[in-house]
């Protein structure tokens, strides 16, 4: 799983960080329907975190309907994984909005500034994605 | 035999007092088994005098330490098989190499498995055959934890290890390790200053303060209902001292 990170450091407790990292993988193709995911033990090694925390994030995955449990398999993405809600959506967008905030104003950078940076940011993932194609 | 969910280490309303001296005050707290509990405070907040009575060399004033259902002081002797312990200073017969040092704890232990503690000391990149006094810290406090772990203890008491929790923190050590207590159930019990070091480790946090327990939670399900990291839960409830956090 190299595309998700975690910080231990950061407010956000660590299985909400991991369900949002996994959220975000499924709903950009990184990890497709159907897909295995990492077992509890080896994210947690790779993570470096204790795998009672990710047991915790699998488990509310698992309750949202977007990962499933094949009992002797392991776990996958669900074969059609629901879409997220609106109001899913917005409270994680406004929750990285405020995180990204409260970086910015600790840097002193300007509203403007971080806009910018923003808007930039929308672009360059694209950008990436069409180059690995 | 212990399951899930059961409390293998409680600590209840303990209080110690040396002469006149309150150096814990009341304290309750409880880990489960599997748990990972690291308990939080500054020095001279009485993270010693509580290991001390867990491991029952130190009678409590006022109180328990309860180790699988049985009190710590009067049953020491038996209750020591199921507990192993990394001490605060790394501390053996120096002439003797870790192959010498596991061989010497083996007559100790009913079932001591020297096959797997020699597989850890490899893995923590220790030589077998030096000797103990000729290792630098960091082997010392692996070759540390490969013994404390050589009965397979149901309990592991880290005593606020001098090096801190760098060894455990270390990638492929923390894998192997926390995975393979994980899938045995073993508890552990860390008493430490090294906020870093059970980040992400840590199960359930109690935080010391002035000979009392101040707060205890889930980490991260306290770190949720504050907004705040654990370097913040613990300088707003443990206090900031000349600016630093230990």
């Amino acid at each position: 799983m190299k595309n998700l990170r975690v910080d231990a450091k950061d407010p956000t407790p660590l299985w909400s960080q991991i369900e949002e990292g996994m959220r975000r993988l499924v709903a950009a193709g990184g990890l497709q329907a159907g897909q295995p995911v990492p077992s509890v033990r080896d994210l947690a090694r790779d993570l470096r975190i204790n795998p009672a925390t990710v047991s915790k994030a699998y488990q509310r995955l698992t309750e949202a309907g977007l990962f499933e449990v094949r009992r002797g398999e392991g776990t996958f993405v669900a074969a059609s994984p629901p879409p997220m809600g609106r109001a899913e959506r917005s409270r994680i967008l406004r929750e990285a909005a405020t995180r990204y905030a409260a970086l910015a104003a600790s840097l002193g950078a300007s509203r403007e500034e971080a806009a910018d940076s923003l808007r930039s940011a929308w672009t360059e993932p694209r950008r990436e994605k069409g180059e690995e194609r | 035999m212990s399951g899930p969910g059961e409390t293998v280490l409680a600590v209840e309303h303990l209080t110690v007092r040396y002469g006149r001296r309150v150096v814990l005050s009341d304290v309750s707290l409880a880990a489960d088994r599997g748990q990972v509990y690291a308990l939080l405070g500054r020095n001279g907040t009485g993270k010693t005098s509580l290991i001390r009575c867990l491991l029952g060399q130190q009678k409590p004033s006022a109180g328990h330490a309860v180790l699988f259902g049985r009190d710590a002081w009067r049953d020491r002797r038996e209750l020591m098989r199921q507990v192993g312990v990394v001490p605060e200073e790394p501390d053996a017969p120096a002439e003797l190499n870790a192959r010498q040092l596991s061989a010497l704890s083996a007559r100790f232990y009913p079932r001591w498995d020297a096959a797997s503690v020699e597989a850890r000391i490899e893995r923590f990149e220790v030589p077998m055959t030096v000797a103990f006094d000729r290792l630098s810290k960091g082997q010392k406090g692996g070759v540390m934890l490969a013994l404390a772990l050589g009965h397979a203890p149901e309990l592991l008491l880290l005593d606020d290890p001098t090096l801190g929790l760098d060894l455990i923190a270390r990638n492929t050590v923390f894998g192997e390790v926390i995975g393979e207590l994980a899938d045995r159930g073993t508890t552990i019990f860390i008493a430490t200053h090294d906020l870093a070091g059970v980040e992400g480790l840590a199960d359930r946090v109690g935080i010391l303060k002035d000979q009392r327990l101040a707060l205890e939670g889930d980490l991260e399900d306290l770190k949720a209902s504050r907004g705040q990291s654990l370097e913040e839960i613990f300088a707003a409830v443990a206090g900031v001292e000349n600016g630093r956090l230990s």
